[in-house]
């Protein structure tokens, strides 16, 4: 076999990886930071890269022959080792995109073409939640809003106790739009929030979405895949997106958005046309013009390094959940506070109640503190404001999103406990650090 | 052999050239990125030595179609990658818009922009057309502009672009119309006569013309529009905008936004100005009339401009478009630094394209002046070129049995026309070409014809 060509055989491993061999692969982070923010960005072990910097020197080397013969196949195969792993029924369905962003916005611009074209009426609307992430409200309001749509926010209880706490808020909102005689075209449900983080009964409001006869149901699971069991069948949805970079060790970026066969699915479209504009949004996604293809290309050497660990995938998954709510666990308790869902509703990530004594008191003290943790001790995790309730005594307002990734360690989670003891021991609250303090450029 | 082929750049000087100082003051306001005295200038070995990393077996000469790539550069922009991936939040924070902004800055000056607003990195002029086209999208949809109001392009426009005409214009319910040009062309009157025309036929009817798209200059065949005289006569025929796409641009030809008056322009620059792939700009003059461009994918920087909705788009590699700053160092170590790499790039090709339709008999696609770093060279007619499937077969086997790299154009005969030449290879020029590179195709070309080679004995997969 051609050595340069990609290859998809799967190296047989006879043991699996060891944790100094984990170590080596992470190896290269930054030393001295505790690393806890594994849902912000994700990571990638250095085999990887050095993949994918194979696949970028093959095109350097000679872009046309790369083009013309490696370059689709490569994506075919990525795309087929993504439609198993997710349990979709065919390839067709499975499109590999940058990211979730670029996914909403394929699934919104046809959304905005609906109410364009006349199939939508103006004010039809779309749910979501009220914590969807930013990137999902501003595309919902660049497209869907911006073509006449209505959008239906669902509160999100925080913290929260159980899955009949959200599927109750999310019957609500369907019922209150149906007696105002406002036709839902299009839900979009996280799969697992990102902040506040939580999962969601998925299943469960697909089947809502269903009996209330809403057009469209959109997941989006920015954290899903090696977060989270995703598989389309047993979910049921019309459109499901998740990132690879995230959780599963692809280097920057990869997604899929898998879009279930039907009448409607064909009719998608990548925002950034090329030659192969109407011949499916699979091929479309494959070539959007001249660009570095090689963080999508590794997606079969990903699954040989997740399948190096006891379980694979699932091996991972179930380690990383209980490793951070063990570590959840013990920081709530040395801080006295609490953990923002019941473990079974955490995924590789958990919300922490920070002392109340620190008083986060707006996003923007959330963005001071985390950026004080980072600077002052090296810790790197996203800290999150939770606005008090009406009647509400001493509420928690403060919660750290800690995340369990194969290369963490115990100590990381030390390192926080202690830098939080700190600030609470000198008396520190986020009103001591100046506006300006946020570096957000 | 002429002796402009082997003109490389001066043997390395210490201290500042004269040539370097001129090329200082041609492109002026351009940033000082190293104290003096300035980095010596490239031997040809230095040259051989960054791009040591092309297929030595492969005569490379189609720089247009995916550019190159210094290892240098290649260097820096892995080392921005370890950065991000080694503590990406600190990386996201403190450095990623920070360093894109430098970026811009760079190419602002580059350029001759007002304002560093007018100024967004994308990804490739692709997606640079999507952003411009979709704006039309929305002036349709919005009742801006009325049902039928026209679209005009050339017909040599690039298969992207005029996909991206139907995806957002045609559908929303414009009307496009198509520019012929002759080719081969002889002057650029020919072509300013061609849209004149063209423009007539928009207004028919009342239409209003909505979006002129020009080449800087064409892919396939390649020839080099006069854009300048083109905008000129939208702005006399009201056209509402005029959208430059120059995917060869940065580079290749001569860029001033100022001098050109475009409202919008693209360029990329992973093809002719050595960056990573892949990274483009796209500029938009501030005006009342273009102030509602937006990314298509929408992130939290949704309303805060083009440039700064481009600057973030979700979590991908930004490296490419982070070592900016890096290729200008590079280019810097050439005589001239890009108007002289510019200059003999072009003199170069045209060189080259008239040893091989000389050693062919055949003749160039257009007159030297309307060519850039690329030249359209007629290949001879015996080889039976008679479609863009055959086109495409015997670019394949050039690469396999020849290891040149090439790519053949397709030119239907007119009316009338017999036994003349139909098929074109565009051959490109770069600082790493040689003309040992030209000469293997010129074999690889006598040779087939030797063999009485036709493109209907090739197998049509």
């Amino acid at each position: 076999m051609n050595s340069t060509s990609i290859s998809a055989a799967v190296t047989p491993q006879p043991l699996f990886i060891t944790p100094a061999e984990v170590c080596s692969e992470f190896s290269y982070h930054h030393p001295s930071v505790a690393r806890i923010n594994n849902g912000g960005f994700g990571c990638c072990p250095s085999s990887l890269i050095s993949y994918q910097r194979q696949i970028q020197m093959q095109w350097l080397r000679q872009p046309d022959e790369f083009f013309f013969n490696q370059l689709q196949p490569g994506m075919l195969r990525s795309r087929n080792v993504i439609k198993d792993l997710i349990n979709a029924d065919h390839v067709d369905e499975v499109s590999i995109v940058d990211n979730v962003s670029t996914a909403i916005s394929i699934v919104l611009q046809h959304m905005a073409w609906g109410f364009a074209e006349g199939k939508f009426h103006s004010g039809d609307a779309t749910v979501m939640f009220h914590c969807a992430y930013g990137a999902v409200k501003k595309s919902v309001e660049a497209y869907f809003v911006r073509a006449g749509g209505y959008v239906i926010e669902v509160p999100l209880p925080f913290p929260v106790n159980s899955d009949d706490e959200i599927l109750q808020e999310f019957r609500q909102a369907l019922d209150k739009s149906k007696q105002n005689g406002r036709r839902v075209r299009l839900a979009i449900i996280d799969h697992v929030t990102f902040m506040p983080t939580v999962v969601m009964p998925v299943k469960q409001l697909v089947s809502i979405c269903r009996e209330a006869g809403i057009d469209h149901v959109f997941i989006d699971a920015a954290h899903g895949i090696g977060c989270v069991d995703v598989d389309m069948k047993q979910i049921g949805a019309d459109f499901y997106t998740s990132n690879l970079h995230k959780w599963l060790f692809c280097p920057p970026s990869a997604a899929f958005l898998y879009c279930r066969k039907s009448n409607q699915s064909s009719a998608l479209h990548h925002p950034v046309v090329t030659h192969q504009y109407g011949n499916g949004l699979a091929t479309e996604s494959s070539w959007i013009g001249t660009r570095d293809y090689s963080a999508q290309l590794v997606v079969p050497k990903v699954l040989e390094f997740v399948n190096r660990f006891e379980g694979g995938i699932d091996g991972i998954k179930r380690r990383n959940h209980d490793a951070v709510v063990d570590m959840g666990e013990m920081l709530a308790k040395a801080w006295g506070t609490q953990l923002g869902c019941p473990p079974h509703m955490c995924s590789s990530m958990v919300m922490v109640g920070l002392p109340a004594c620190l008083h986060v008191s707006s996003d923007q003290d959330s963005w001071k503190l985390r950026t004080y943790l980072r600077d002052k001790f090296g810790v790197e995790v996203s800290i999150y404001y939770r606005p008090p309730k009406d009647g509400e005594v001493g509420p928690l307002t403060g919660y750290a999103r800690i995340s369990y990734q194969v290369y963490n360690k115990v100590d990381d989670y030390y390192k926080f406990r202690d830098a939080i003891n700190q600030l609470v021991h000198d008396a520190f609250t986020c009103a001591s650090l100046p506006d300006s303090y946020i570096r957000l450029v | 052999m002429a002796s402009s082929l082997h003109d490389a750049p001066s043997a390395a000087v210490n201290g500042t050239s004269a040539a370097a100082a001129d090329s200082k003051s041609q492109v002026h306001k351009k940033p000082r990125l190293y104290a003096d005295p300035s980095p010596p200038l490239f031997t040809p070995s230095d040259i051989l030595s960054e791009f040591s990393h092309h297929d030595p077996t492969v005569a490379r000469i189609n720089n247009g179609s995916f550019g190159s790539c210094p290892s240098s550069v290649i260097s820096a922009q892995n080392d921005f990658r370890l950065q991000w991936l080694r503590q990406p939040d600190d990386f996201y924070f403190n450095q990623l818009q920070p360093k894109i902004l430098q970026s811009r800055t760079i190419i602002k000056d580059l350029i001759n922009a007002d304002h560093v607003d007018e100024v967004s990195i994308v990804d490739n002029a692709t997606t640079a057309a999507a952003i411009v086209l979709q704006q039309i999208a929305w002036g349709f949809a919005e009742g801006k502009f009325d049902h039928g109001d026209a679209a005009v392009m050339l017909h040599y426009a690039y298969g992207a672009v005029k996909k991206s005409v139907e995806a957002y214009v045609t559908r929303a319910g414009g009307y496009v119309i198509e520019v012929p040009l002759p080719f081969p062309v002889n002057s650029a009157d020919e072509i300013v006569h061609e849209f004149r025309q063209a423009l007539q036929r928009g207004k028919q009817n009342g239409r209003r013309v909505r979006l002129a798209v020009i080449d800087h200059v064409t892919s396939m065949p390649t020839v080099v529009i006069p854009v300048k005289e083109l905008v000129t006569i939208c702005r006399e025929e009201g056209v509402d905008q005029v959208f430059v796409d120059a995917a060869h641009g940065i580079g290749c030809v001569d860029i001033d936004m100022k001098q050109i008056g475009a409202d919008f322009y693209t360029s990329n620059l992973h093809k002719w100005y050595f960056c990573p792939p892949s990274v483009a700009f796209l500029y938009c003059k501030r005006s009342v009339n273009n102030s509602d461009l937006h990314h298509p994918v929408v992130s939290h920087e949704y309303g805060n401009g083009l440039a700064i909705e481009s600057a973030w788009i979700g979590t991908r590699d930004y490296s490419a478009q982070l070592v900016v700053p890096k290729v200008l160092e590079f280019i810097n170590r050439f005589e001239g630094g890009i108007n002289g790499i510019k200059k003999r790039n072009h003199e170069c090709v045209v060189e080259m394209g008239q040893m091989l339709v000389e050693a062919w008999g055949t003749h160039l696609g257009c007159p030297p002046e309307m060519c850039s770093s690329m030249v359209m060279v007629g290949l001879p007619a015996c080889l039976g070129i008679s479609s863009d499937r055959d086109a495409l077969n015997l670019r394949t086997c050039l690469r396999e049995k020849f290891a040149v790299e090439v790519p053949i154009y397709y030119r239907s005969p007119k009316d009338g026309e017999e036994g003349g030449v139909t098929g074109y290879a565009r051959i490109s020029y770069q600082v790493y070409n040689k003309a040992e590179d030209y000469y293997k195709f010129r074999d690889a070309i006598n040779q087939l014809v030797d063999n009485a080679f036709t493109c209907a004995s090739l197998p049509n997969s």
